[in-house]
């Protein structure tokens, strides 16, 4: 699962939720991919969670690249404990991903099965996404 | 590439108020620019500018009072979700004169069984006679070998073309595809870390008891890595 190494702060502030996503809108690797048509907080256990629902369905046929990576702690305080007393644990990494933003990229593989995979893949994340590819003209 | 006739306006306010009007009369702002010329403002339309940037460094043939002028797409902006053209920026260019532009790759045919088939340039930079531009360069990867390599040298390009990248740039490479017990290994192991439960097991009834164990394991590990601090 994607956690990232080391940080420098074991607790942030929560990232911001506004905008629209300033790079990264259009695929940069592979024919198919996953765009996000909403902001949203995805996790890392999501981003797994799709991979494999992705790689589960085309098998050994493609290639599968991930975009985002979830960099950001989130924390929480344990249940039924009173207000106060400093902020809570980190519970959760996520990644904050913007409207337009290409999270996954797919090759290798003929476009039905595409298609498929990434909307298994979709199922798994907490957004509305769309499907998008390098010969549908926009990108 | 044939070259496109797009009637444009020359455009005198400028600002984001300005761009929006434009843009909500279904037109799209632009700007010419090249060859040491004044930048010229201009709108155009946005049903014609759009199907026309459909294609790759399409050319065009910008008409504006009464003068002809042909340019190329240098740079697109376009809404992120609807795909929408926001603005262009067209570069002057001349008849024979050479342009340096990126043009897609394509991959065609199969390649040999068991050889994953990677694109690692999508566009290759080709120096090209502006009027004469190709709108792809396809690949062939029939019976391509697992560790077999296409460089860019191998790539065949239209007459009066020539390669404006390290002739050794990687274009396509075939590897060796995973084997299914080595996939279905690193799934499984990554399913157990992620505490994701099999359809199967699903439709047989299975308790989902890993889900809760999985959850109480994810702060554990981002406790973990920020303790190495």
């Amino acid at each position: 699962m994607l956690i990232p190494k080391r940080v420098k702060h074991r607790k942030q502030h929560h990232p911001r939720r506004r905008g629209m996503a300033k790079g990264g809108t259009s695929l940069a690797f592979g024919d198919y991919g996953i765009q996000a048509i909403e902001g949203h907080y995805v996790t890392n256990r999501q981003i797994e969670s799709a991979r494999i629902a992705m790689t589960r369905h085309i098998k050994r046929g493609g290639k599968v690249w991930i975009n985002i990576y979830p960099d950001r702690p989130l924390t929480k305080k344990p249940a039924e404990t009173r207000m106060g007393s400093g902020k809570g644990s980190p519970e959760w990494w996520i990644a904050n991903v913007k409207p337009g933003r290409v999270m996954f990229e797919l090759s290798g593989v003929p476009e039905p099965i595409a298609r498929e995979a990434l909307r298994r893949a979709m199922h798994k994340l907490p957004m509305k996404c769309k499907f998008v590819s390098r010969e549908g003209g926009e990108f | 590439m044939s070259e496109v006739k797009i009637k444009a306006e020359s455009r005198t306010e400028f600002g984001k108020g300005a761009a929006r009007r434009i843009r909500r009369a279904d037109k799209v702002p632009a700007v010419l620019y090249g060859h040491g010329a004044e930048p010229i403002h201009l709108t155009l339309p946005g049903h014609d500018a759009m199907m026309a940037l459909k294609n790759a460094n399409a050319l065009f043939s910008v008409q504006m009072e009464g003068k002809e002028q042909l340019a190329l797409a240098k740079e697109i902006q376009r809404d992120p979700i609807r795909g929408f053209v926001k603005h262009v920026d067209l570069i002057q260019v001349r008849r024979g004169e050479k342009v340096t532009v990126d043009v897609p790759v394509y991959v065609v045919g199969e390649a040999a069984s068991d050889a994953l088939v990677v694109t690692e340039q999508t566009t290759i930079s080709i120096d090209a006679e502006a009027t004469h531009i190709p709108e792809s360069i396809e690949v062939s990867v029939e019976g391509l070998e697992i560790g077999s390599q296409v460089l860019a040298k191998d790539l065949q390009l239209p007459a009066g073309s020539s390669l404006h990248v390290d002739e050794d740039m990687l274009i396509v490479n075939a590897v060796a595809a995973p084997t299914a017990e080595q996939l279905e290994a690193e799934l499984a192991e990554a399913e157990a870390e992620a505490g994701v439960e099999r359809e199967e097991a699903e439709a047989v009834g299975a308790e989902p008891a890993a889900e809760p164990a999985a959850e109480a394991a994810a702060p554990a590990e981002g406790e973990s890595a920020e303790s190495q601090e």
